[in-house]
């Protein structure tokens, strides 16, 4: 597959290998999913049975698990309550349960950041009031009331926020992060690849 | 204790409440701050705007409801200008948490509104697993990976599918994501065939992505709920983000009052305690 990436999956025999190593990979993928449903389901029905810290919650978990999977894979020709579809049990848990509470999480994090950012911003060393400085500034130029603000002052500071900060140093350090986690990441491959690397198979 | 000690000190539940009704007032009261529009946006507006009518666009769900807010309005944004130019949108999603339900409920909801068909002007074509396999398939058989589309009818029974097979017919790729699926949508799909795409993501992946647009490999960018505000003010339509950019003005100010407050505080008692000693 690595070959077949540098190549046209029109060239022979490495095309084709390609695709049915996809295929083949999908495919598991797949079996993986199921894995996962049935390991949930395994640990939290123990959990129950031993009545381990926290038990009650394992029977939510499998409430949901089952209030989801089972309606949304019998057919929709037996009910229209059944399958994925508008009107469906699983259309209506996910559109009134499961994707507002989901939204309402990440809200709250809203209201975690204000107070961190309170608690923790502070000028101690200059890199401190530079991280400070820069955040500042960003946050201003990201809504349009700060950006109002900061037409106040003479020169473009917008214009020259979005050249110098966002396309000019922040570029440069993400395009450093990218390039080393590429590389770090074809290393380590390179190492399992070889047999060099065996930490993930629980040996030294 | 004085006035600044007991701000630095302040409960945080006071700082909970700040924010509360930072979010709550503009809500009930909307103050419509005007909102400018970056290059980013514009560049990613007008790589739409320049496609033949109807040309095949992918509109890729790649999020999940956590970020509904911010992402929502970039999808509803694009599928409205995509159906307006007459596009043929196919839609898809990478992530097995709700992806084909968002696409389906987004691309109908707009679909009906300006009358275009299932089938013969959009697809959904849903969640597979895999997205590096999906991803790479889809180059050689889009009809290989999904056989079927998200409501299981096969896709030789679509009309859109039988002229699309792979992404040798695909005009542009408009991906929403607020995970990493969409640095595998730069690397394979637009480095590995050439399609042209813009990405929409959330405002914490934004700064990552100036670098793939400061390489050219995507075409614009749409950061976060002001990008998406900036799309709707390109497509003289504001919605849902458009009105969020008040909430975030003024919560952005709160935040920043707080930190130059705290400062403040941190320095006025750190001399005050220097002068006791």
């Amino acid at each position: 597959m690595t070959v077949a990436f540098f190549l046209n999956e029109k060239t022979p025999y490495v095309g084709d290998t390609s695709n049915v190593l996809l295929d083949w990979l999908i495919i598991i993928g797949g079996f993986t999913l199921l894995l996962g449903v049935v390991s949930i389901l395994r640990v939290s029905a123990q959990a129950i049975q031993r009545k381990k810290e926290g038990w009650p919650f394992k029977i939510a978990t499998i409430a949901s698990v089952l209030v989801m999977a089972i309606p949304s894979l019998l057919p929709v020709s037996w009910s229209p309550l059944f399958g994925r579809f508008e009107g469906s049990i699983y259309d209506w848990v996910f559109v009134n349960l499961q994707a507002p509470m989901m939204a309402t999480m990440f809200a709250t994090l809203a209201f975690y950041i204000a107070s961190a950012a309170f608690r923790a911003f502070r000028a101690r060393t200059a890199e401190a009031t530079l991280l400070l400085l820069t955040a500042t500034i960003v946050m201003f130029w990201r809504v349009p009331i700060g950006e109002a603000f900061l037409n106040l002052f003479p020169g473009d500071l917008p214009y020259f926020i979005n050249k110098f900060i966002m396309n000019g140093a922040n570029l440069a350090v993400q395009r450093g992060i990218i390039i080393g986690a590429a590389l770090g990441a074809a290393a380590l491959s390179l190492r399992i690849i070889l047999g060099i690397e065996r930490t993930y198979m629980g040996r030294g | 204790m004085s006035f600044w000690k007991k701000f630095n000190d302040m409960d945080r539940r006071w700082v909970y409440l700040m924010v509360a009704v930072t979010v709550i007032i503009p809500f009930l009261i909307p103050m419509k701050f005007p909102v400018s529009v970056s290059p980013e946006a514009r560049n990613f507006f007008n790589a739409v705007d320049s496609l033949p009518d109807s040309s095949v666009v992918m509109l890729v769900f790649d999020y999940y409801p956590s970020t509904i807010a911010e992402c929502e309005p970039m999808a509803i944004a694009g599928a409205y200008h995509l159906f307006k130019k007459h596009c043929k949108i196919i839609t898809l999603s990478n992530i097995p948490y709700g992806g084909p339900s968002m696409a389906e409920s987004v691309t109908r909801r707009i679909a009906a509104e300006l009358g275009k068909e299932y089938g013969k002007d959009f697809v959904n074509l849903g969640y597979k697993y895999g997205y590096v396999s999906v991803l790479k398939g889809m180059g050689v058989s889009i009809e290989s990976i999904f056989p079927t589309d998200n409501r299981g009818t096969p896709l030789s029974e679509l009309p859109l599918m039988n002229t699309v097979k792979n992404y040798e017919q695909v005009k542009f790729v408009f991906e929403i994501a607020d995970n990493a699926t969409a640095d595998y949508w730069v690397s394979i799909v637009n480095a590995g065939y050439g399609v042209p795409m813009g990405v929409g993501c959330t405002a914490v992946m934004a700064p990552k992505f100036y670098a793939f647009y400061g390489a050219g490999q995507i075409v614009g960018l749409l950061g976060g709920m002001k990008g998406a505000a900036e799309y709707e003010i390109l497509l003289e339509k504001p919605g849902t983000a458009f009105r969020g950019m008040d909430i975030q003005s003024l919560v952005h100010f709160l935040i920043i009052g707080l930190v130059i407050m705290g400062n403040i505080g941190y320095f006025v008692t750190k001399r005050g305690k220097r002068k006791t000693l």
